[in-house]
């Protein structure tokens, strides 16, 4: 039966969320982004919240991607490098939470801790050609292990992390390995400089005849099912895209109000008020996709279809509406005292990442 | 909790609309050649649709089992084109008027009337404000005079006249005060107008009426002011955006369908680079479908929790409409293009679904109305303040 009703507990996850982005993340977000660093403080913030923890329960009776896509947006519209750094260890801690054997869920123990466990799922590669769909990282399987090879990139917090989930092809198929930062083989370059979500330390890893256990195949014996977990990246950054979508809108009907051209507030001219209103429109249409792809994730329907409408509309309507913010700024939005650079910037970026978010 | 399950009885409803939608499917391309000039005054039921019950009466009856009945309307909206009425008129724009804000006297004297709305005039269409139809009181004979020229009207030759909404011969502060009258076409002053010819849409029935002195008295005259009388659209906008997103999915399944054909099939878990240009444009096309649906759906759940006459789903009603009539417009010419040269051919139903969607961005408010609309509320700005 269809229904937009939220349950009182997603009510209250929301409004936490919110206050909690706007008093704690959103004073922070010019300084990371200058730093190129997320600072622990605020990393601890982000860890207090539980988030990631909640995720690691196998059954996973205590998720929901719904929810997950609530929370995303709320982070997000503060800034979006914290809620991809959220959303990294979480589809970290999801897909093997999900689709993990029981020894490797025992790592999603160390999540328990009280300090921000990085982790992150590594897809992407450093190739113009690159696609979800074209892997090039190679696992052979060797006896009882897997010789892994290959280059990554776009890895969050990649120097931080403790684990990497490596996306590679082996025996034609995408596959997904469980390697730690420390094991032999494996380097963290150092962070790339990037457009955007500069304060995530974006970087390339490297994994040189890398020896995984044939344990620490996500799935063990059966393999992982690799679509799942980009459906879910998918969802994840789009509810991150809407989020940021609706930080630029927020923004601008103010300036628009104040800002006095010819006489009149700029807000009154039909061209920018008819932005504002295509903003409106789009970052809505955006959440409701994003509730309907995670809400087939959540009943376990197929969602690669949904999953995939959602990501391309908030991909290509969050680029047009940081474009439309920045211009409404004019001069304004092209100088850091205001945040609309930035969020330009993310907007590209956050639209070009793949596997690397999770809801 | 956030669901997007249909039903068993939701899905009872649409594979019943669908079946009758491919039925008038079958008479779509005759109807779209030879309406026009011979406009069919259908008021009984198609043969082809004989001994079948009437959908939308079924849902009136009962929602049991469904995500209910405001809910399953827009549904059935999207389900596919409706390329063919193909079952007598039922009431109209104006009846519903009349069922909101009559009272109970002019319920039982005009409910058996199925009345159209008499709104837009050649040259007043989105700003009603420049209406230059009128009534005027005569105290000798305790009447309403009423003068003018009315187009666009839907349905209007099947119907038994309408409501229609004018403004007052200015008062004594020069004021001219909008009010909404019954008429029938029987009325002494009341002219029909020929057809429109039009780029699509040739099912569909438009024509206009003049009003030449029509007398009428005073039970004639709702409690209707234009707020009141406008609150309507914000239950039909974003059933005119589903209507136009049922034919949008007639569309991109054809092209889909035919793209397939010559071995081009949408694959939607692939990245952007791994995909022909063709797909590409499919998958947006579906996107933008999608994200009409949600906002349809959205809407019409917020209008089932505040019910039909509430104002407080208005807002929502014109994000619906303007993302409905964006997508009509977007997906019917990117099919077209896809489609290519073969998609020109009258021997498909795509080259009318092309001429047919247009007037969705148009009609009940065409998109930048609806958009000064949304942007009004965001900026808080009143009419007058942003127009």
């Amino acid at each position: 039966m269809i229904s937009y009703e939220l349950s009182e507990e997603q009510k209250i996850v929301r409004s936490t969320m919110s206050e909690f982005a706007n008093t704690v993340l959103r004073p922070e977000t010019r300084r990371l982004d200058d730093n190129s660093k997320i600072d622990d403080g605020v990393l601890s913030a982000l860890w207090a919240t539980e988030i990631i923890q909640s995720q690691a329960d196998a059954d996973g009776e205590g998720r929901s991607p719904v929810t997950n896509a609530i929370i995303l947006e709320e982070l997000a519209a503060a800034d979006a490098s914290l809620a991809l750094a959220v959303a990294s260890s979480m589809g970290f801690v999801q897909a093997i939470a999900d689709q993990g054997s029981a020894k490797q869920r025992e790592l999603l123990k160390a999540f328990a801790g009280p300090k921000f466990q990085a982790a992150a799922i590594a897809m992407m590669e450093p190739s113009f050609s690159f696609d979800v769909s074209k892997i090039s990282a190679k696992a052979s399987k060797a006896g009882d292990e897997y010789v892994l090879s290959g280059k990554k990139a776009y890895v969050p917090l990649a120097s931080s992390c403790s684990h990497f989930l490596v996306i590679a092809e082996s025996d034609g198929a995408a596959d997904a390995f469980i390697v730690p930062r420390d094991a032999a083989g494996v380097k963290v370059e150092a962070p790339k400089g990037t457009l955007g979500l500069r304060a995530l330390e974006l970087a390339e890893v490297s994994f040189d005849g890398v020896k995984v256990p044939a344990s620490m195949r996500l799935g063990e014996g059966n393999g992982a099912d690799i679509q799942k977990i980009v459906d879910s990246a998918r969802v994840g950054l789009a509810s991150i895209m809407a989020g940021l979508s609706r930080g630029v809108l927020e923004y601008v009907v103010p300036y628009t109000k104040e800002r006095i051209v010819h006489g009149t507030p700029l807000a009154q001219k039909q061209k920018v008020a008819f932005d504002i209103a295509d903003m409106k429109i789009d970052i809505d249409a955006m959440r409701w996709m994003n509730w309907k792809a995670a809400w087939e994730l959540e009943s376990k329907l197929p969602a690669t279809r949904t999953a995939q409408l959602a990501y391309t509309y908030a991909s290509q309507q969050t680029m047009q509406i940081a474009d439309n913010g920045l211009q409404a700024f004019g001069g304004h939005g092209f100088v850091k005292a205001h945040p609309i650079e930035m969020w330009y910037r993310n907007a590209r970026s956050l639209s070009v990442l793949e596997g690397v978010a999770g809801v | 909790m956030v669901d997007f399950s249909l039903t068993e009885g939701d899905q009872r409803f649409l594979d019943l609309i669908q079946e009758e939608y491919e039925l008038g499917r079958k008479f779509a391309r005759e109807v779209d050649r030879e309406a026009e000039h011979k406009p069919p005054v259908v008021k009984t039921l198609h043969p082809a649709l004989e001994g079948k019950p009437d959908p939308y009466e079924l849902l009136h009856e009962s929602d049991e089992g469904t995500s209910g009945h405001i809910m399953v309307d827009a549904l059935m909206h999207m389900v596919s084109a409706k390329d063919l009425d193909m079952r007598p008129e039922g009431l109209g724009f104006g009846s519903m008027v009349l069922e909101d804000f009559g009272t109970d006297e002019q319920k039982a004297k005009f409910g058996h009337l199925r009345l159209a709305i008499g709104l837009t005039e050649p040259g007043a269409g989105s700003d009603p404000g420049n209406m230059a139809s009128t009534w005027r009181y005569d105290a000798a004979t305790d009447e309403y005079v009423l003068n003018g020229e009315k187009v666009f009207i839907s349905a209007i030759n099947k119907l038994d006249g309408a409501v229609t909404l004018l403004r007052g011969v200015p008062d004594e502060q020069g004021r001219r005060v909008f009010s909404s009258f019954i008429i029938t076409k029987d009325m002494k002053g009341f002219h029909e107008m020929q057809q429109f010819q039009k780029l699509g849409m040739h099912q569909f029935d438009i024509a206009g009426f003049t009003m030449d002195d029509i007398r009428v008295p005073a039970i004639n005259r709702l409690e209707a002011d234009f707020g009141r009388t406008m609150s309507r659209f914000n239950h039909n906008r974003p059933l005119v955006a589903a209507g136009a997103l049922g034919l949008c999915r007639s569309m991109l399944d054809f092209t889909k369908a035919k793209l397939a054909e010559g071995g081009i099939e949408v694959d939607y878990a692939r990245g952007v680079k791994a995909r022909s240009a063709a797909e590409d444009k499919i998958i947006r096309m579906e996107a933008l479908w999608e994200a009409a649906w949600g906002t349809v759906m959205e809407v019409k759940w917020k209008q089932t929790q505040l019910g039909t006459t509430s104002l407080g789903y208005r807002t929502e009603a014109s994000m619906a409409k303007a993302i409905g009539g964006k997508a009509a417009r977007q997906i019917t010419q990117g099919c077209l293009e896809l489609l290519g040269p073969e998609g020109l051919s009258e021997d498909y139903l795509a080259e009318k679904w092309f001429r047919d969607a247009r007037i969705a961005d148009i009609y009940e408010g065409a998109g930048e109305i609806q958009r000064i609309l949304v942007a009004r509320d965001v900026l808080g700005y009143k009419k007058g303040e942003l127009n």
